[in-house]
């Protein structure tokens, strides 16, 4: 059962046009990761009051046998025009699981360093824990998903300090 | 730098922000090709780190065309902003707290292991007085580790209210030192509050307080000490902000972190009581179940006074009034933000 609303659908009448330029100043020690959270996708993210939204997935389920599906929002690209499949979760986690400490909060957003992730389909992986983890959708808050050039060329901090720890 | 907790069973490591080193300007462009209802409405967004916080509300405050949008804005200068003839402000009961931290370690001389002494300073503060007064009422008080509007707050939470008679009776049965200060640490930023909580401290406990006002440049040694567990503390209370990326599962991010045995706050020994709830949380994939057990480590957290419960501050943003920004409780974000037709950019284009 999935357990959280999913992303709206375009309104029929197409996208906004985007128009004009704001200047911002945000001195808060966290704009790296609002940066990040405008520019890349998470398979969720938070609506205005804080709770959680399917965002880069448009499905996460427990199943019966233990494993946790995530189904990739049908039709996303990366800017660059590369589709957005579940393999480029997989890669993402793998990534991921490279690290000791990735995330600059903690590595309470690390997946348990024996979860695995299969991809059955284009559109859909799925994750394996050891145990249970009822926090997996509080942890793809920060689970950034990136196109396959972001990890020929930058990384996160892979280019600048060829390490991606401390760096998610 | 990288704080390391702790290597078995399991290897736990927090990253310490001791500086920034970002671009003068950040340029994000509209994704046109985003297939979603949050395709972006701006078609350009810049964040400049070329000006002094100083500058940068001048700039929205007194022009247009060069600043539309500054966040952490101080309560000190929101009637200005309130003021303004260019700019609005916004604020949002965002998921941020300030809270004072224990410091229980068995090493030190402070009889904080002592719930009562800590539910004597709990009551000693006026974080009502603190939220209407010291934040000039942008904040709410806190019963406890969870803000109000967040999932996992224990039903019938209610902030304390200053109860300076009980909070003797319960800091003498606990048995505080005569003449032993109390010493009050405290980010220089929030040296303010501190200092409110420390008058409270005097008055109702006879105690003497000592204020220690850390300076941004000595943030990183104190936090990594903190973090890491192995040296000293020089305090006995450090005043300590903190965030939530979410309103969902407040202990995850805010409870385990100042509390469990993988916290990166936490100033005390590791408590098992916390640990199985935390534990029994973390393995639950239900989510009426998973929220009942958040409201229970909240409970346990508030009846043990595991820490100095203060307030939730807001976020504040001064914005240009020809800008409509929707602000966000646990992000900042600005997919939904759009500008009207009066607005510099446009009117230039």
């Amino acid at each position: 059962m999935s357990s959280v609303a999913t992303e709206r659908a375009m309104p029929e009448a197409g996208p906004p046009v985007p128009v004009g330029t704001v200047h911002v100043f945000d001195p808060n020690p966290l704009n790296w990761l609002f940066v990040t959270w405008n520019t890349m996708e998470e398979p969720v993210r938070t609506d205005h009051e804080g709770h959680t939204v399917l965002a880069l997935a448009e499905a996460a389920e427990w199943r019966a046998d233990g494993g946790f599906a995530v189904t990739v929002r049908r039709g996303a690209r990366f800017q660059d025009g590369e589709p957005c499949t579940a393999h480029s979760i997989k890669q993402n986690f793998d990534e991921v699981q490279k690290w000791a400490a990735p995330h600059p909060p903690g590595t309470y957003l690390n997946f348990h360093p024996d979860a695995t992730c299969t991809v059955e389909d284009e559109q859909t992986c799925v994750f394996r824990f050891p145990e249970p983890d009822g926090l997996i959708m509080a942890k793809f808050r920060g689970f950034h998903i990136a196109g396959s050039s972001f990890w020929h060329t930058h990384g996160f901090g892979y280019k600048k300090t060829g390490s991606g720890e401390g760096h998610w | 730098m990288l704080a390391i907790q702790k290597v078995r069973p399991a290897f736990v490591a927090t990253s310490i922000i001791t500086g920034e080193d970002r671009s003068p300007r950040v340029v994000l462009e509209a994704n046109r090709a985003h297939d979603t209802a949050r395709t972006a409405r701006l078609e350009r967004v810049v964040f400049r780190n070329d000006l002094s916080p100083q500058e940068a509300l001048d700039a929205v405050c007194d022009r247009e065309g060069e600043m539309d949008i500054v966040s952490e804005v101080s309560p000190a200068d929101a009637a200005r902003v309130e003021r303004s003839e260019h700019a609005r402000l916004i604020a949002i009961d965002a998921n941020r707290l300030i809270v004072g931290l224990f410091n229980r370690r068995p090493d030190h001389d402070a009889p904080l292991t002592d719930a009562r002494m800590r539910e004597a300073l709990n009551l000693a503060v006026d974080r009502h007085r603190m939220a209407a007064e010291g934040l000039g009422g942008h904040a709410t008080p806190l019963a406890g580790m969870t803000p109000a509007w967040c999932n996992g707050v224990f039903p019938g939470a209610e902030a304390r209210r200053r109860d300076a008679a009980r909070a003797a009776e319960l800091a003498a049965a606990a048995g505080w030192s005569p003449g032993r200060p109390l010493r009050l640490a405290t980010p220089a930023a929030l040296e303010g509050l501190a200092r409110m909580a420390a008058a409270d401290i005097e008055d109702a406990l006879g105690l003497r307080v000592e204020v220690i006002a850390v300076p941004p440049s000595d943030e990183g040694v104190g936090a990594r000490r903190l973090v890491e567990k192995k040296l000293p503390l020089g305090w006995d209370v450090l005043l300590h902000p903190w965030f939530d990326l979410s309103s969902d599962m407040p202990p995850a991010f805010v409870h385990r972190e100042f509390f469990g045995h993988d916290g990166a706050f936490r100033a005390g020994p590791e408590d098992e009581e916390f640990d199985r709830r935390f534990a029994e949380l973390a393995r639950t994939t239900d989510p009426d179940e998973a929220r009942r057990q958040a409201e229970d480590v909240d409970r346990y957290c508030f009846e043990q006074s595991l820490a100095l419960f203060l307030v939730a501050p807001q976020a504040l943003y001064a914005v240009n009034r020809h800008v409509d920004f929707k602000a966000y409780r646990a992000t900042f974000e600005l997919a939904d933000t759009e500008v009207s037709a009066e607005h510099w950019s446009r009117r230039e284009a």
